[in-house]
């Protein structure tokens, strides 16, 4: 993700130093769905490499108050076998996800963007009908089911 | 008959022999030698499901003919496989309902009615013992007695926080450095004074800083990657815990409810894996130890003092936005260290999950962090968890537990204000609890 300002360059911190403040921060999470199955106080984050748990804490908290229990990171590899059209090697980028569990008894589900359309088709529809008679004729086609799977080939 | 004797036929027919062969057994029941077969049970070796079976019930029949608890224990612990470790104080949230899960435990709020109904502990009156409720009696403490311990419990909060000169301790050790001190100290003067009431003190023994472990396996998995895909695989868990301290008896511990009667309230089930808390797994040694070893006259439980981390510490919840984690994580304590203190004493007996307790074992244990107490009740029922012995098994394991109790409000001048005199009460009572014969 292209940034103005490189996240590395965050001041270092020394004693002494006055209280670091950032008002418009350089990161951005994204939400995703999870992959495997989460329980339901658990929230899955994708976030940029530089940032630390604390700082996920800190970014849900302070900006969208969101009470965070526990935040969890990892960094998932990806590949770099893949070649192109010169035959070099390109690389997937890596990325960090963290999984953040609410605090205070909160659950989340993430939503169904996609949600499975019922194909339920009205009665008496000229869809219906023709879906009905696409089945008979496939019922019709198949082979007998008491010769096992013995092809017409084999027979009188 | 005439073959093989290379005699004429009719000689043969005619010798007294081959008359008295003919004759002999002519009307009695011919002797019918019935085919020795050998027994048609499945094999020990093949690659087969009935196979497996077989050398699961072989492996069950030597451990139930095992002559000696130590045999037993060994046979069911000397396989090791990776398991899931479980921390009786652990940073994880809304632990407890997985411990549920995991122990077959069903808590319920407050304290068993022993506890609540025949709670005049303190007698008012010199002399008078006052009648309870419920017609038992409970055990009584004298007044004087009662002022004694009071007077114990502020010398020892006093002695840790006011009359010592300590150094600031190092980071995190606040709790080893303040309060284990403190509560060693009042555990054995407590237990010291109240040993003329309780004739079950005087057999039993305290140990400090004990070991407690427990190994069970609850549930079963299918392995989805490796080279064991497809397989299932039970889930292996252990308990490695250190209480501060705790009372070992030499005689069991009265019940709290029968063991065939069913509470109303429910185990709660998680369906996830156990890795999802977050829990990690390890292999290492299988162990299952109360405290002291099988040989030992004080095989029972009576009571354990856990000493709350300076991490789990309630300041340091509040602040990480954790505040309603407080309880939870001292319900989660309680349920994992009772659970495997109780486990090991019926596995010391010889009880296993395939050989299910007939009897309930019961325990107590305090939590603490210093300044706030809780107490909790543990009565296990069955220790039958695995996927194949709990199928028809209706009986639950049990856990009462309270909820925090401030012992004192702060020690201010020397002086240790707002004494609680009805946590006192309760320990006085948990420390009094004895067999009803004795």
């Amino acid at each position: 993700m292209c940034l103005s300002v490189p996240l590395s360059r965050y001041p270092l911190y020394q004693l002494g130093n006055p209280q670091l403040r950032i008002f418009r921060t350089n990161f951005f999470m994204t939400l995703v769905k999870p992959g495997k199955e989460q329980p339901p106080d658990t929230v899955q984050f994708q976030i940029p490499m530089e940032m630390t748990k604390c700082d996920v804490k800190n970014y849900l908290e302070k900006i969208y108050s969101v009470p965070v229990g526990a935040v969890r990171t990892r960094i998932q590899y990806c590949t770099n076998k893949k070649r192109n059209h010169l035959s070099q090697r390109v690389k997937r980028p890596d990325y960090k996800v963290a999984y953040i569990q609410l605090a205070q008894q909160q659950t989340f589900q993430f939503p169904e963007i996609f949600p499975q359309k019922d194909t339920a088709l009205e009665p008496g529809s000229v869809e219906e009908m023709q879906d009905q008679f696409m089945q008979d004729e496939q019922q019709r086609q198949k082979a007998d089911p008491r010769r096992g799977g013995v092809t017409e080939w084999f027979g009188l | 008959m005439a073959a093989p004797s290379r005699l004429p036929l009719l000689q043969v027919c005619s010798t007294r022999v081959f008359l008295l062969r003919c004759t002999q057994g002519f009307h009695s029941e011919p002797t019918v030698r019935e085919p020795a077969y050998p027994p048609v049970i499945p094999s020990r070796t093949a690659k087969s499901k009935s196979a497996k079976k077989r050398r699961e019930d072989d492996y069950h029949s030597q451990i139930r003919a095992a002559s000696s608890v130590q045999d037993k224990l060994r046979l069911l612990t000397k396989l090791q496989r990776e398991k899931y470790v479980v921390y009786p104080q652990t940073f994880t949230l809304n632990a407890d309902r997985w411990y549920q899960h995991f122990t077959k435990t069903v808590f319920l709020p407050g304290l068993p009615e022993k506890f609540s109904v025949g709670r005049q502990v303190v007698d008012n009156e010199n002399g008078k013992v006052p009648p309870a409720a419920g017609g038992v009696d409970p055990a009584v403490v004298d007044e004087n007695t009662f002022s004694e311990l009071r007077s114990l419990v502020g010398n020892g909060i006093l002695q840790e926080n006011f009359y010592l000169k300590k150094r600031r301790p190092f980071l995190q050790k606040e709790q080893e450095h303040v309060v284990a001190p403190f509560l060693s100290n009042l555990v054995s003067s407590v237990t010291n004074a109240l040993a003329k009431y309780n004739p079950l003190l005087k057999k039993s023994s305290l140990d400090f800083n004990p070991e407690v472990s427990f190994y069970w396996v609850r549930g079963e998995r299918t392995v989805t990657r490796g080279h064991r895909r497809g397989r299932v695989d039970p889930i292996r868990f252990q308990i490695n815990d250190q209480p501060h301290c705790q009372i070992r008896v030499p005689e069991q511990l009265e019940e709290f409810l029968p063991l065939q009667e069913s509470v109303s309230a429910e185990v709660p089930v998680v369906h996830f894996e156990p890795n999802r808390l977050p829990m990690f797994q390890r292999q290492y040694d299988n162990n299952i130890f109360i405290g002291s070893k099988v040989t030992d006259p004080c095989s029972y439980g009576h009571t354990q003092f856990h000493l709350v981390h300076d991490r789990f510490k309630r300041d340091r919840l509040i602040k990480g936005n954790l505040a309603d984690q407080i309880e939870v994580r001292l319900r989660a304590n309680a349920i994992a260290s009772l659970f495997a203190w109780t486990g090991a004493q019926a596995m010391y007996q010889g009880f296993w999950s395939h050989e299910d307790l007939t009897r309930p074992f019961v325990s107590q244990a305090v939590v603490t962090d210093g300044q706030y107490f809780s107490f909790f009740c543990y009565q296990l029922n069955t220790l039958a968890l695995t996927v194949q012995t709990d199928q028809n098994n209706p009986r639950k394991n049990i856990c009462w537990g309270t909820e925090n109790m401030r012992l004192y409000e702060e020690v201010k001048d020397g002086e240790v204000v707002g004494l609680n005199d009805d946590v006192l009460k309760l320990l006085v009572h948990f420390l009094l609890n004895k067999p009803q014969k004795m």
